[in-house]
């Protein structure tokens, strides 16, 4: 058995945005498998003198050499992936089901069947060479597309030559088992919007020729063409413009609108109110026949908030941040009925039924255990992920991964009223409850700005209006035309849009633009302990008992390496020593394993009832134990703590400084000194709490003014990180599940949570000094106009100078803040 | 001078053919994947092997 399986290193171009984690290992032995470039072990299976890891490697191999397909080997470097070990029969047989098949097809007919599917496994050229060519695989399939990105494939197939559950199987024989999850099946794969595609190119062609048209009013060379022809410029101006009224600034309009109804002002408001005055203004002007208006300013301004709006929308498609549970859970579970296995959908899944759980399924409700021993790896829920040990008549909650034989359970709770999905039942989930999270700097100015320019528009009429009444409309009309703070709403989205690609580029990966401002308010951090400041792929192993001799110790590492028990692994790389020649060798599944080898003692190592140790659990033995009896005689255990993070002392004490910090945590207190003199004397310690607690945490913190940052991993965390200001989930794979939340961020780059924390205060910073630098526009905009001067001509010149400006300016301080920061 | 009454009427046609593109391109689903063509089109085209 190899060590710790890895991903080999990033093959080909690297992926614009999803960097696989690349863990480095010292290699064991120098050859490295020819299809997955994992070690080898010392006798590798050949094949033409290549060697294999394993049995699945070599069959891929083999298929793609039958294939004339190995291409695919000469674009990456061993880019092949891992086969798991375990093929279940008929693991896909719930895709033949008709109801199944309906949700998942995007296209159907007499002949053809159309899909696309998720496949996260795709990390490189190779990955979409070989998908690309699976028609080569099967003639059933017809056309394979990838779209590398959002990490999916569409598959067009044949329905007389291969069925649904073929074509997924296919994908599976090769190494990239499609995920296909409760989720899937309720939406079809989400296809951009290109509602904002349209607005631009709108906006942008009937501002390039509006420009042209207004030129001849601006330069006194070609006044005779505007004598000429300055009412058919106007006209066609006006034609032009209506569309990009009408379709391309409907966004604003909106918005503003639904702001309104909220008794909320809003930064588009102003925005609206700005862009209907310079349309009605021009088109008064163009009517009356006294020149072509402010159409060109008026196009050019929704043609360069269009650009900021596409500038902040940009995200990352691969990633989701909306996961629930059903992202996670399975789509089909193995029914027992009198009438025997029968395969059904989760969500028919009702109380009372039977069902059986396989090696590696995810349990889909809370159930109480019938028949078989449970290994029951809640990783995904708490983060911990030594497997629990359940027994027949135990409670077992939704969500566990069942690691060994297979389980029979009886369903005592729905899907959806288990212990752990009724947290998405919490009023926090739905959506209006969570309210806008935070009050943004741009529409608090937004609101200052509406004030300020009614108060001057009305300012200007009481001036003007006993002197002359011509000025005073005119006054009027450009107090209410400057009043569109356009500079000001580029502000915000150029800056945390440089923002985002920069904390992008290190791993921070954030759901929108707004999170960076959440993140530079936020006044309070609560931590999850388990997966979150400790690291689940690392224990501390510690030995208590007598001293082993060294034969002893060969013994034990040897029959712990053929165990696939998480505890077995480790214990077999703690101890890493020659192979022994085992005599015998058993496993009893959640209980431990015996083992004996010529010349040397019988090993019984695994749980303390299992070894006949006296003592259940040693006291005030922290984390797992393993117990050690060598010919029936105990020697003494293993201890398995948990190990924080590397990075965690530092970071912690960076931001004890600034910030308030949190620990909840659903263990029980035994790691209380350590985490306290990690976290220093103010900070808050919970233990024992549930999700629910989580929650209701976070909730009580927000309701007493603060702005929380939650950073936890599991789905235990994600009423928590729901209920915050902002929620960063954590993952050591970015291809993994992760909850529902704001950003996620890799585990490895947790160390410099600090820094990312300072830098989005730096960019806050950045978007208050560019809202000055527009403020100053509008200043000089707003003197012209409360005299009676702002002339077309004059904003014709105000606006692209501001628009542009505040660009820069936005990315320019972003980019000096990342480099003072070094990001 | 009533030229300019063709040549703008001209100018505008052509650019509306642009724009016509460019919507045709987006509704065509050419900016929905801005990366995968990019390395699909470094593949050779390889003739498919007699079987």
């Amino acid at each position: 058995m190899a060590p710790a399986q890895r991903r080999p290193e990033l093959c080909g171009p690297t992926p614009l945005c999803l960097p696989v984690p690349v863990l480095l290992e010292s290699p064991a032995t120098d050859l490295a498998c020819a299809h997955c470039g994992d070690v080898c072990p010392a006798e590798p299976l050949r094949l033409a003198e290549l060697p294999f890891c394993c049995a699945g490697c070599r069959t891929v191999y083999e298929l793609l050499d039958d294939n004339q397909l190995c291409t695919y080997y000469a674009l990456g470097e061993r880019p092949g992936l891992k086969i798991k070990a375990v093929e279940l029969p008929g693991r896909f047989d719930y895709l033949a089901s008709e109801a199944v098949q309906a949700q998942l097809l995007s296209f159907r007919s007499a002949e053809r069947g159309r899909l696309t599917l998720h496949v996260p496994q795709m990390h490189c050229t190779s990955c979409i060479w070989l998908l690309e060519h699976l028609p080569r695989l099967h003639a059933g399939v017809v056309e394979a597309r990838v779209q590398f990105l959002r990490k999916e494939i569409t598959i067009t197939y044949l329905l007389a030559d291969i069925s649904l559950p073929e074509v997924v199987q296919l994908l599976a024989s090769v190494g990239y088992e499609p995920q296909i999850t409760l989720a899937e099946l309720g939406a079809q794969p989400h296809r951009a919007s290109h509602t904002l595609y349209y607005q631009l190119g709108l906006a942008a062609f009937a501002f390039g020729n509006v420009m042209l048209l207004a030129l001849p009013k601006y330069f006194s060379f070609v006044e005779d063409l505007q004598v000429g022809f300055g009412r058919f410029f106007g006209y066609l101006s006006l034609a032009l413009a209506l569309p990009v009224l009408l379709y391309s600034a409907r966004g604003f309009f909106r918005s503003a609108g639904q702001g309104l109804r909220q008794r909320h002002i809003n930064l588009d408001f102003p925005i609206s109110l700005g862009l209907a005055s310079l349309f009605s203004v021009s088109t008064f002007e163009v009517l009356s026949g006294r020149g072509p208006g402010y159409l060109d300013s008026f196009t050019g301004l929704v043609f360069f908030m269009l650009i900021g709006k596409w500038v902040q929308q940009r995200t990352y498609d691969a990633l989701r941040f909306d996961r629930n549970y059903t992202a996670y859970f399975p789509v089909a579970v193995t029914r027992l009925t009198p009438a025997g296995e029968q395969s059904i959908s989760v969500q028919e899944l009702a109380v009372g039924h039977r069902i059986r759980v396989r090696h590696q399924e995810v349990i889909p409700a809370d159930a109480v255990l019938l028949r078989g021993t449970g290994q029951i790896d809640y990783s995904f829920v708490s983060g911990e992920s030594t497997p629990v040990t359940r027994a027949a008549g135990d409670l077992v909650y939704a969500g566990g991964r069942q690691l060994g034989e297979a389980l029979e359970l009886e369903v005592v709770r729905g899907v959806s009223q288990g212990y752990l999905t009724q947290l998405w039942n919490n009023p926090a989930f739905t959506k209006d409850a969570v309210g806008p999270t935070l009050e943004t700097y741009a529409n608090r100015a937004g609101r200052y700005f509406v004030a300020l320019t009614l108060l001057l528009a009305a300012g200007t009429l009481a001036y003007w209006g006993p002197r002359d009444q011509a000025t005073m409309w005119r006054a009027f009309t450009s107090v209410l035309v400057i009043a569109c703070p356009c500079a000001l709403s580029l502000a915000t989205p150029f800056a945390l849009g440089a923002a985002l690609r920069v904390l992008g580029r290190h791993k921070l990966y954030l759901k929108n633009a707004a999170v960076i401002e959440t993140l530079g308010r936020a006044d309070t951090l609560v931590f999850d302990k388990t997966g979150t400041l400790t690291d689940p792929t690392q224990s501390a192993v510690q030995y208590h008992g007598r001293p082993l001799l060294s034969i002893e110790k060969q013994l034990i590492a040897t029959a712990a390496a053929q165990s696939t028990h998480p505890l077995s692994q480790r214990l077999a790389r703690e101890l890493a020593t020659e192979a022994l020649p085992l005599a015998t060798c058993q496993e009893y599944p959640g209980q431990g394993l015996s083992a004996t080898a010529a010349g040397g003692p019988a090993l019984r190592l695994g749980s303390a009832a299992f070894v006949g140790a006296s003592a259940s659990r040693p006291e005030g033995a922290p984390g797992t134990c393993v117990h050690v009896a060598l010919d029936g005689e105990t020697a003494g255990y293993f201890t398995f703590r948990n190990v924080y993070r590397p990075a965690l002392p530092a970071v912690l004490a960076a931001l004890g400084k600034r910030y308030r910090l949190a620990v909840l945590s659903g263990d029980t207190d035994a790691e209380g000194p350590r985490l306290r003199a990690l976290l220093g004397p103010a900070a808050e310690l919970r233990f024992g709490q549930s999700p629910a607690d989580k929650l209701a945490y976070i909730a009580a913190e927000r309701a007493l003014g603060h702005t929380v940052v939650m950073i936890g991993d599991g789905l235990n965390d994600a009423g928590a990180l729901r209920a915050a200001n902002a929620g960063i989930a954590l993952t050591d794979t970015l291809t993994n599940f992760s909850p529902a939340c704001d950003a996620i961020l890799e585990a490895g780059e947790l160390g410099r949570l600090a820094t990312f924390l300072g830098f989005s205060r730096a960019c806050l910073r950045a978007v208050l000094a560019t809202f000055v630098l527009s403020l100053c526009y509008n200043a000089v905009g707003l003197t012209l106009a409360v005299q009676g001067h702002f002339t077309p001509i004059a904003s014709a010149i105000l606006m692209p100078l501001s628009s542009l400006s505040v660009m820069v300016m936005a990315t320019i301080l972003v980019r000096w803040a990342a480099r003072r920061y070094q990001l | 001078m009533t030229i300019i009454f063709l040549l703008i009427g001209l100018s505008l046609l052509v650019a509306l053919v642009f724009l016509a593109a460019f919507l045709w391109a987006v509704r065509s689903g050419q900016y929905d994947d801005a990366y995968t063509p990019s390395v699909r089109m470094l593949f050779e085209d390889e003739p498919i092997p007699p079987t």
